[in-house]
């Protein structure tokens, strides 16, 4: 299957894995860092939110490496369009597009829904699926176990539910 | 310099997410369909490279540069159980997670900017209210937080 993006053909699945255990390994090796994005929207937060959960330090302490990731995750996006046919913004949504159908109003209300889910949710799971997928599961750390199970199982129900039954 | 390094670094993150499907709506709902095993291959490669190397750097226990390399663990409380289902909802719904969220603004994806900002105001409104939930989810003190990543 194409992806979205331009049409291109995905990489391999054990490529990308590969990459990702690279990633993983290259930020707790150089820097002592555990691999998350989640709470880098806290970080983000930090900068006009002034709350003392905002304030605590491993909010504050985490700015310098944190920030500059999210920013390359970003960049990443870009390029990759760049390199792969082109940037162009557009709307295009795959199968939302042929089964759902909305238009651009819709879309942005139903995406700021379920991002509040997933800003809330993770934050409240302490992570999301780099910090307990991919790092906390690779630590053998029983919350992440937990919390995969529940975003897995949560997602599998959701998305049968839009797509097998009200669609 | 260090700047540059977390930068590239979430730039092939990024790149690798962007161009693995991880970050495509439609790979997404057929990860939950069940219907493609792409995702869980890339997540389950990742794991299993991961965990031996995260073994074996704790093993050694210094950074590249000397330092200790410590690995903190994270607490455990109900909020991993009804956090998860919340993010779980929330994945399904736009089709992405934390880090697609911003691959996907990068692709020039229009609705990924509502669901950032979406993702920020959740972060926000979860931060203005962890001494409410603290009881009732069994979180840990403030300045511990629940779980960074």
């Amino acid at each position: 299957m194409p992806l979205i993006l331009n049409g291109l053909e995905p990489i391999p699945w054990w490529l990308a894995g590969a990459g990702i255990a690279f990633v993983t390994l290259a930020l707790l090796w150089v820097s002592s860092n555990r691999l998350g994005v989640s709470t880098g929207f806290e970080n983000v937060c930090s900068l006009v939110v002034r709350a003392p959960y905002f304030g605590r330090d491993a909010i504050r302490g985490s700015n310098g490496w944190r920030l500059p990731l999210l920013g390359g995750l970003v960049l990443g996006g870009f390029l990759s369009a760049v390199l792969g046919g082109g940037w162009e913004p557009t709307w295009a949504l795959g199968m939302f597009d042929t089964a759902i159908g909305w238009g651009p109003a819709g879309k942005v209300a139903w995406m700021f829904v379920g991002g509040l889910l997933i800003g809330f949710g993770t934050r409240l799971a302490g992570g999301c699926t780099s910090g307990h997928g991919i790092f906390g599961l690779s630590n053998l750390e029983l919350p992440s176990l937990v919390s995969t199970v529940s975003f897995m199982a949560a997602g599998a129900v959701t998305t049968n539910l839009i797509y097998r039954v009200i669609v | 310099m260090m700047t540059l390094f977390y930068v590239a670094l979430g730039t092939l993150f990024g790149f690798i997410l962007s161009r693995s499907g991880a970050a495509d709506y439609n790979y997404i709902q057929g990860m939950f369909l069940f219907e493609e095993f792409q995702l869980y291959g890339i997540i389950g490669t990742a794991v299993a490279l991961t965990a031996p190397g995260i073994w074996l750097l704790k093993r050694y226990g210094k950074t590249l540069t000397g330092k200790p390399l410590v690995v903190e663990r994270k607490a455990g409380h109900r909020g991993n159980v009804y956090g998860g289902i919340l993010f779980g909802v929330g994945w399904s719904i736009t089709g992405m997670c934390p880090g697609p969220v911003l691959v996907n603004v990068g692709e020039g994806k229009l609705y990924a900017l509502a669901a950032l900002a979406g993702v920020l105001a959740g972060a926000a409104l979860f931060g203005c209210s962890y001494r409410v939930l603290t009881r009732p989810f069994r979180l840990p003190p403030l300045a511990v937080g629940t779980g960074e990543g």
